[in-house]
């Protein structure tokens, strides 16, 4: 069974810096990108199982990335992150294809088990 | 190039500053509003009342005036001629009469039983036939050519044999060429008051004169029933004035004098007179047959009764149907009125409704936008926290030396204090300021800001600040830390637009009453979807936390606060121009001073 992995993306350096670093601890394989645009350019070497995306970025902000990603790499789940108090974004992410939300801030646990669920997903789709 | 400016933001940033023009309603105050409603429609109802009621009575007035001479003289002049026909009417009935009289006379003289030596038997048979013409006939007498009654008949049997030819009338019959003579009302030697008629017939060259006597009493009642017309009174008068006709209650008297003697051309005419308290009317025409005027006369008020008939009705109509107009229109338009206001009065309160529902609304947002803003530096803490934890944990087989958690530690600080500056800029949007106004010189606070940036801010880029202040800039009166506020905020967006070099041009000047102040970057632009929401809070293009989206949402409020407004010109990739216009004093004054209170 190949390694999880993950991209962060998210533009609050010290957040997406800080889960990286943790995730990584816990043997999960985790790059970070700084911004949407930033996150397409890696796509495009690199295959990743999971995706955490952040709503609310300048530039290319989520929803925007969200759909070129599921142009790109369909196959891989996206994780919206939204530190909106409403569903609303969250929301519109699944109804392009996000497989689940979580509301900042989540303790890591949370964010651990919705990205093991979406990785269940996508192995039990190319199995 | 696209202008956008903070105005539209005045209705949803809570203001004291609505109450310089009448028609502003402050939506904050409902009664005031409702009470103003009431007023103007108030003042509408009593204008439109009035309007109309003197539209429409005043030609009505005008026209019923107008009508009510015209008619007034109309009927002037036909009660004058009607007194005037029945006076002619009248007179040509009497000229009948008395044309019949004298007819009656001579047939005597034509009849068989006429002699010149009648007996009196004869003389009766003549009276009696006379009496049967008319019962006005009172006797019968002949007179030889010296003026002796030789024959007569009738109650006065002294008169037979008396000489007349010294009596008026008899001179006169014979020296004039009329063969009849019509004497005036006289007592002659019976003594009793009658008049005479008297003919003239010649036999074997000798002139015989017959003569009768009428008695005025019969002649008053033929002359009253020939009388026409309400309350018209007729008479005779002779041309001395003394009147012909007298009422049977004046037996044995000859007439009175009249003061009015009409004059004797024209023939007939209407005159107005004054008889006692009484108006009258009075038509008068002389007789064909006699020296005799017919005076008819009607009291004034009984002449022209149809027409003050007409008036009163003509008056009272007028009245009544201005009464009637007013009150229709007073009452339609209340109702009208009333419906309008009711309907304002709705629209008053739904526009309330709206907005305070706009206001629920904002507040939404902005919590929304509280929420996010204040929950990714908690993100950061949180994610911070437990990465020190999983250093403490060995089986993740982190560096844990003091200095690595230190450093971890300060991540948590500067994400703490990140929440710690948004709330408190939320404080300081929302919180209502202890105002210290003083004289503030703008030029200095620029002077002074830019001072200030140029220590921390400015320092990353090549910025050049070039400043255009006009001199004799008017000092205003504000407090000067907010507006150090506003024109930082301004101007760290405007370094922030620059990428490494670029130039921030400042200039001021006074006009329209207004302090202009102009910061022109040569910065990357506003995107035209953007520009009318920079002004919103939470607002913000510039990433990785490094602004709040706050700055020219206080910016905005502040100078609205001041009476101002910010007006942006940005061109995409040239560069981007704010425009401060602060009110020239009186009015920021006056908006203060308010405030103290």
């Amino acid at each position: 069974m190949n390694t999880l992995r993950v991209l962060i993306v998210d533009d609050e350096d010290d957040l997406r810096e800080t889960i990286v670093k943790r995730l990584n601890a816990r043997k999960i394989q985790t790059e970070g990108a700084a911004s949407g645009i930033n996150a397409l350019e890696i796509l495009k070497d690199k295959d990743f199982d999971v995706i955490v995306l952040d709503v609310k970025m300048p530039g290319m902000d989520g929803i925007e990335t969200l759909q070129h990603i599921k142009k790109l790499k369909p196959e891989i789940e996206v994780i919206m992150l939204t530190g909106h108090a409403s569903l609303e974004f969250g929301l519109k992410g699944m109804q392009l294809g996000a497989f689940d939300y979580v509301m900042k801030p989540a303790p890591l646990n949370e964010l651990l088990d919705t990205i093991g669920q979406a990785y269940n997903k996508k192995s039990g789709l190319t199995l | 190039m696209k202008v956008w400016d903070t105005s539209h933001l005045h209705d949803n940033v809570p203001s004291q500053r609505q109450d310089t023009a009448g028609q502003v309603y402050d939506s904050a105050d409902t009664q005031a509003n409702l009470q103003q409603i009431r007023l103007h429609f108030k003042q509408l109802q009593t204008r439109l009342i009035l309007g109309l009621v003197l539209g429409f009575l005043l030609p009505n007035a005008l026209l019923s005036a107008y009508f009510h001479f015209q008619f007034t003289h109309t009927l002037k002049e036909s009660a004058k001629l009607n007194l005037a026909a029945v006076a002619e009417s009248q007179k040509n009935t009497i000229d009948l009469y008395l044309q019949e009289r004298v007819v009656n006379l001579y047939n005597l003289f034509q009849s068989k039983e006429f002699s010149l030596n009648p007996t009196q038997e004869q003389m009766e048979n003549l009276l009696a036939r006379l009496k049967r013409f008319n019962d006005g006939f009172v006797d019968i007498g002949l007179f030889d050519d010296k003026g002796v009654q030789f024959a007569y008949a009738g109650p006065f049997s002294s008169l037979l044999g008396m000489d007349y030819h010294k009596e008026p009338w008899y001179h006169d019959l014979l020296t004039e060429d009329k063969n009849y003579f019509i004497s005036d009302v006289y007592r002659g030697f019976r003594n009793i008051p009658h008049f005479t008629i008297a003919i003239k017939q010649v036999f074997d060259n000798r002139t015989y004169v017959m003569r009768a006597a009428l008695d005025p009493d019969k002649f008053y009642i033929f002359l009253r029933s020939i009388s026409q017309g309400k309350e018209e009174d007729s008479t005779l008068i002779n041309r001395q004035g003394m009147y012909q006709v007298i009422d049977p209650a004046g037996r044995n008297q000859l007439p009175g004098i009249t003061d009015h003697i009409p004059p004797s051309v024209p023939l007939s005419g209407v005159e107005e007179l004054e008889l006692g308290e009484q108006k009258m009317l009075m038509a008068y025409t002389w007789l064909k047959e006699h020296h005799w005027a017919l005076l008819a006369m009607q009291p004034v008020s009984v002449a022209q009764g149809a027409m003050i008939k007409a008036r009163v009705v003509l008056t009272a109509s007028l009245i009544i149907i201005s009464l009637l107009i007013s009150t229709v229109i007073y009452f339609t338009i209340k109702k009208l009125v009333g419906r309008a206001r009711h309907m304002a009065e709705k629209g008053q309160m739904l526009q309330e409704m709206l907005a305070h529902a706009s206001k629920l609304a904002a507040i939404g947002e902005l919590a929304a936008g509280v929420a996010h803003e204040i929950n990714n530096p908690l993100a950061i803490i949180m994610a911070t926290s437990g990465v020190i934890r999983d250093m403490l944990n060995p089986e993740f087989e982190l560096d844990h030396s003091p200095e690595a958690i230190d450093k971890e530690l300060s991540v948590i600080d500067a994400a703490a204090d990140r929440a710690k500056g948004i709330t408190r800029k939320l404080q300081d949007m929302g919180k209502s300021r202890v105002p210290s106004v003083v004289e503030c010189d703008v030029n200095a606070l620029l002077d002074e800001v830019v001072g200030r940036l140029k220590k921390v801010e400015f320092k990353s880029k090549q910025v050049e600040v070039v400043n255009n202040l006009v001199l004799d800039l008017p000092h205003i009166f504000a407090e000067p830390e907010p507006l150090r506020q506003v024109f930082a905020n301004i101007l760290i967006n405007a370094c922030d637009a620059i990428a490494d070099k670029g130039t921030i041009n400042i200039s001021t000047e006074s006009k329209e009453e207004m302090i202009w102040v102009t910061i022109t970057d040569t910065g990357k632009g506003i995107p035209p979807e953007d520009l009318q929401r920079i002004f919103n809070p939470f607002f913000t293009t510039k990433g990785g936390g490094r602004s709040t989206g706050l700055g020219l949402s206080i910016a905005a409020s502040i100078v609205k606060y001041l009476g101002g407004t910010i007006k942006v010109n940005s061109i995409l990739g040239t560069g981007s121009s704010f425009t401060v216009l602060l009110p020239i004093n009186e009015q920021a004054q006056k908006t203060l001073k308010q405030h103290d209170k």
